[in-house]
């Protein structure tokens, strides 16, 4: 039930978001898992239509925050503010509260900034002057970034990285996409135009069944001999964390969800590896930024037996 | 089919590897049973297979009843009894055989196993060899696979190849216990006496001995025994094997002495060097046996009797091995005492005048005793005799006809001839039997002495000098005693032992000589080394591996090296250090087999579904159909945790179906 409309909203956005099937399904599996979405590229490749699409259609409300250097913490997180009506501090919230937030060029701001918002993506809740408050739920956050090289920019430290559930780039479009996307459908135009075609307690079920999809032992086993491949590998510096392998597993199962599936094949683990583990690996000291992590999760794929 | 669902009780493969093992239990036997109990095995065979087919079934009692009355009554017929070895092997076999079409149960079948193991053992009563051992492995392990076939399930179609990997894997396991057990597991005295099989026709000296009797003997080259010495092995000529002494003449055959006297150790005096050397000797039935002059044992069964022989206490009815030391120059009885003259010169009171009148020239010619047997042993060398395998008959007076007229004769006429001229001329002389030289085994140095070296000569007595050895045959012909038997007759021992496979026959083939001489030596360590580690040679063992040797040390060491020995092989077969493959992992192991065969591997990295996918395009929709079931089947085992192992093995079957050869030639 709760698949065939997922199908459906998948199908919506991919009349947007032209010819990135695989990377859109990502990035709904990401919200299955309820993980946040980091998508990473240049300017320009679709990653804001891609979020607001997904916002849409899963009939979400939603929030946007266009990071820049100067944005500060309150402006993310809310302020108190003293009303003289009751005479005393009323907090306001800010943007953050919201159940899909879109944050925009997350690497322009400066680490005060963003790790506001990370902290909030983490405990899902926001502390103010002493005062905790609870995030909607759901929550998501789906921040775009720039490539680090371009000008201007903060990088996203590794621990923050990590709260990522997926670091996703959508790349060039094929030449038919964007032929067709030239041709006028498409494109951040059509955006408003899907429909919500899931409920809030739809996607809040979808959810829940995707965290009872089994990972059977010997699955289990393949994601440690990935992650144990991932620490002794001569170009990291540090392998997959525990932490990674867990994101790893909670991927899986929503790719393996969205498949129809109640159980996680190794297959569900090598689509989804990349997206989940390249963030978290770092490459060893004095060893030549040559390679790509992305490159280097492939290459841990081909030399660990599946089964 | 199953008229009667009782008659599957026995598996297939149980039922296969039964006969197959019946056939390697019974085969050996067919030396000593009836040749018709063969027929029985067969009848019996072709039933039960009926009965398996659903052809035939199993025998009502009252025919069982008859059958087994019936076989109890041919066996009593063909061996003239019920009881004794032979025919209790032969009874045994039959129940073996008849237990056939009474195969009802497991438990039946395991019955007949049980009495299957107990006819191999029975065999080793008629031959302990080498090569009777390494057969019973045959059999021994048929009916370990016929065991392990019985605990499939019943209508099983498992290949019968299967059980039997599993039996010789047990064989190979219980080789270090039955090591253990063979060094460490105390040699029992017998608690019963077992009649021995009476094995007619067997060769060997006898305790008497009339002319023609060691030219008969020297027809076989059946093994004596062999004898290995601690230094060089002595000259051929003074191998003199004395097995006895035949003092008593009746006129036509020598026969030993009975009196009491003779039961005495003899007196003689050490003098000279010595030689020790032991001695594996072949069943006998005869408790006498063979050393060299004049030799002593420290064996506690073993003693030295009056005419310096050594005889054990009881005879030697298997393989028996023993130890001696020889003292070649030693004085032997110096002192003779009255009756012993009186023995030793008795001649039966007529005949033989011709030889009489000769001894008595000599006598007249020579007073000095040594002069009168160089004399003697003269004659013989000098006068136109004839060593032969093949003498002339003789009548009445038997050294008469042979000393003057046929002059033809073997060791036995020439010994006995001259043992009696002794007598007549006063000289206490008696005719030795035994062995003379054998075959230098050069494999492993040891002295390998056949039936056919047999030989008698002469011992004659000098006061104060003691006994002294004579050999008229080393006159006649010398080659005889310097090279043996078939140097000396060359032909005529060809022509009588015709046997092809006779190893004399082969023995100027250098290789094939060669050949025999390894196997020999093979066959004498198993002699030697196995069969020969009995009682003592385990005591002397173990004082040397543990000091003093009492039971109870030898108990607690074996139970500890047993229990070691157990641990250690379950340790080995349990693996706890290793994961066992799981079911699923073997399903993954045979498809990748599978898939490798048709060339189509999947790469070790590569999930099930993913190397399906990548085959997809070279499979026809039969085989993709299969390869998708499988597929299916074993996520949902290995990854759902709701698969289904029976399910998955058939689906992977139907996938080896779908991609064998034979389809794929179909097609």
């Amino acid at each position: 039930m709760a698949l065939q409309q997922l199908e459906k909203a998948l199908a919506a956005v991919n009349q947007v978001v032209l010819g990135k099937e695989t990377a859109v399904r990502m990035a709904l599996a990401c919200l299955l898992a309820r993980g946040h979405l980091l998508l990473e590229d240049l300017p320009g490749m679709g990653k804001t239509t891609l979020s607001h699409a997904l916002a849409r259609v899963l009939g979400l409300q939603y929030q946007r925050i266009q990071f820049t250097s100067d944005l500060l913490p309150g402006d993310i997180l809310g302020t108190t503010v003293f009303e003289r009506d009751s005479s005393s501090f009323v907090f306001h919230p800010g943007p953050v509260f919201t159940e899909l937030l879109l944050a925009d060029e997350i690497n322009r701001a400066t680490p005060k900034s963003q790790s506001a918002l990370l902290e909030a993506m983490e405990e899902r809740q926001v502390t103010i002057e002493g005062t905790s408050h609870r995030l909607p739920e759901p929550f998501f956050v789906i921040a775009t970034q720039n490539p680090v090289s371009q000008g201007g920019t903060f990088s996203l430290p590794e621990s923050q990285l990590d709260r990522f559930l997926m670091r996703l780039s959508l790349g060039y479009p094929d030449s038919r996409a964007e032929h067709a996307l030239l041709g006028g459908s498409g494109g951040r135009n059509q955006a408003i135009s899907p429909e919500a075609l899931l409920d809030k307690q739809q996607l809040l079920a979808a959810q829940q069944q995707v965290a009872t999809v089994r990972a059977s032992d010997a699955l289990i086993a393949y994601v440690l001999r990935l992650a144990e491949a991932s620490r002794n590998h001569p170009q990291l510096g540090y392998g997959l964390s525990p932490r990674g392998s867990l994101a790893l597993l909670a991927a899986a199962r929503a790719w393996a969800f969205l498949a129809g599936r109640d159980y996680v094949i190794p297959e569900d683990i090598q689509a989804l590896a990349p997206a989940v583990i390249s963030h978290r690996l770092g490459h060893a000291q004095g060893a030549s930024h040559g390679r790509s992590a992305d490159a280097i999760v492939h290459d841990l794929l081909d030399t660990v037996p599946a089964l | 089919m199953s008229s009667s669902p009782l008659l599957h009780a026995i598996p297939r493969n149980a039922l296969l590897w039964l006969l197959i093992a019946q056939a390697l239990v019974i085969a050996p036997h067919l030396f000593h049973i009836p040749p018709w109990i063969a027929g029985l095995w067969l009848f019996c065979a072709l039933w039960r297979v009926q009965v398996y087919r659903s052809r035939w079934s199993l025998p009502r009692a009252i025919v069982k009843l008859a059958m087994m009355v019936s076989a109890a009554f041919a066996v009593y017929v063909s061996r003239g009894s019920l009881v004794g070895l032979d025919a209790g092997v032969a009874l045994l076999i039959t129940a073996f055989t008849l237990k056939l079409v009474e195969l009802r149960s497991r438990r039946d079948a395991l019955v007949l196993v049980f009495l299957g193991f107990f006819a191999v053992v029975t065999g080793y009563l008629y031959d302990d060899s080498l090569l009777a051992a390494l057969y019973s492995l045959l059999p021994v392990a048929a009916l370990l696979t016929a065991w392990a076939g019985l605990q499939q399930a019943a209508g099983s179609r498992q290949s019968p190849r299967i059980s039997l990997g599993l039996s010789l894997r047990l064989l190979g396991q219980a080789i270090p216990l039955a090591l253990l057990l063979f060094v460490f597991f105390p040699r029992l005295e017998p608690l019963w006496s077992l009649p021995q099989p009476a094995e007619k026709g067997r060769t060997g000296l006898s305790g008497q001995m009339s002319p023609g009797d060691i030219a008969e003997l020297s027809q076989s080259t059946e093994l004596a025994f062999r004898a290995t010495f601690d230094g060089e092995i002595p000259a051929k000529n003074q191998l003199y094997w004395r097995a006895l002494t035949l003092p008593l003449f009746d006129g036509r055959s020598w026969r030993m002495a009975s009196f009491g006297t003779d039961l005495l150790p003899g007196q003689w005096r050490k003098q000279g060097a010595s030689q020790a050397y032991s001695v594996i000797m072949q069943p006998s039935r005869q408790p006498w046996l063979f050393s060299l002059d004049i030799s002593e044992s420290t064996q506690a069964d073993v003693r030295m009797l009056g005419d310096f022989r050594l005889q054990r206490n009881r005879p030697v009815a298997r393989t028996y091995l023993y130890q001696a030391e020889a003292w070649p120059q030693a004085v032997a009885e110096p002192l003779l005492s009255a009756a012993g003259r009186r023995h030793n010169l008795q001649l039966p009171r007529p005949g033989n005048p011709r030889t009489r009148e000769w001894a008595r020239q000599l006598r007249e010619q020579y007073a000095d005793d040594r002069q009168l047997v160089a004399a003697m042993l003269a004659h013989f060398n000098q006068q136109p005799y004839h060593y032969t395998l093949k003498p002339p008959l003789l009548g009445e007076n038997s050294i008469d006809e042979f000393m003057f007229d046929t002059r033809r004769g073997f060791c036995e006429h020439y010994s006995s001839a001259m043992t009696f001229a002794l007598r007549v001329a006063g000289i206490p002389a008696r005719v030795v039997t035994g062995y003379q030289g054998g075959e230098i085994n050069t494999a492993g140095n040891y002295v390998q002495v056949r039936q056919m070296d047999a030989h008698a000569w002469v011992e004659y007595w000098l006061p104060g000098s003691g006994w002294q050895r004579a050999d008229p045959t080393f006159q006649v012909a010398p080659e005889r005693i310097e090279l043996g038997l078939q140097d000396a007759l060359g032909d005529e021992v060809a022509a009588l032992d015709n046997s092809l496979f006779s190893p004399v026959r082969y023995r100027h083939v250098a290789w094939l000589n060669k050949l025999r001489m390894g196997w020999e030596n093979l066959n004498h360590g198993w002699q030697s080394k196995v069969l020969g580690y009995q009682r003592e040679r385990q005591h002397a063992w173990l004082r040397q591996l543990f000091g003093e040797v009492n039971w109870q040390r030898i108990g607690i060491g074996m139970v500890a090296a047993m229990a070691l020995l157990l641990g250690l092989l379950a340790l080995f077969i349990i693996r706890p250090w290793q994961q066992r493959p799981a079911p699923a992992q073997r399903l993954l192991q045979d498809y990748d087999r599978l898939m490798r065969r048709r060339r189509l591997a999947r790469s070790p990295q590569e999930g099930m579904q993913s190397h399906a996918q990548r085959i997809a395009s070279q499979l026809d929709a039969l085989q993709l159909q299969a390869l998708e079931d499988f597929v299916t089947v074993y996520q949902q085992l290995q990854y759902s945790g709701d698969g289904n192992l029976q399910q998955a093995r058939y689906a992977l079957r139907q996938l080896w179906r779908s991609m064998s050869p034979r389809y794929l030639r179909k097609r």
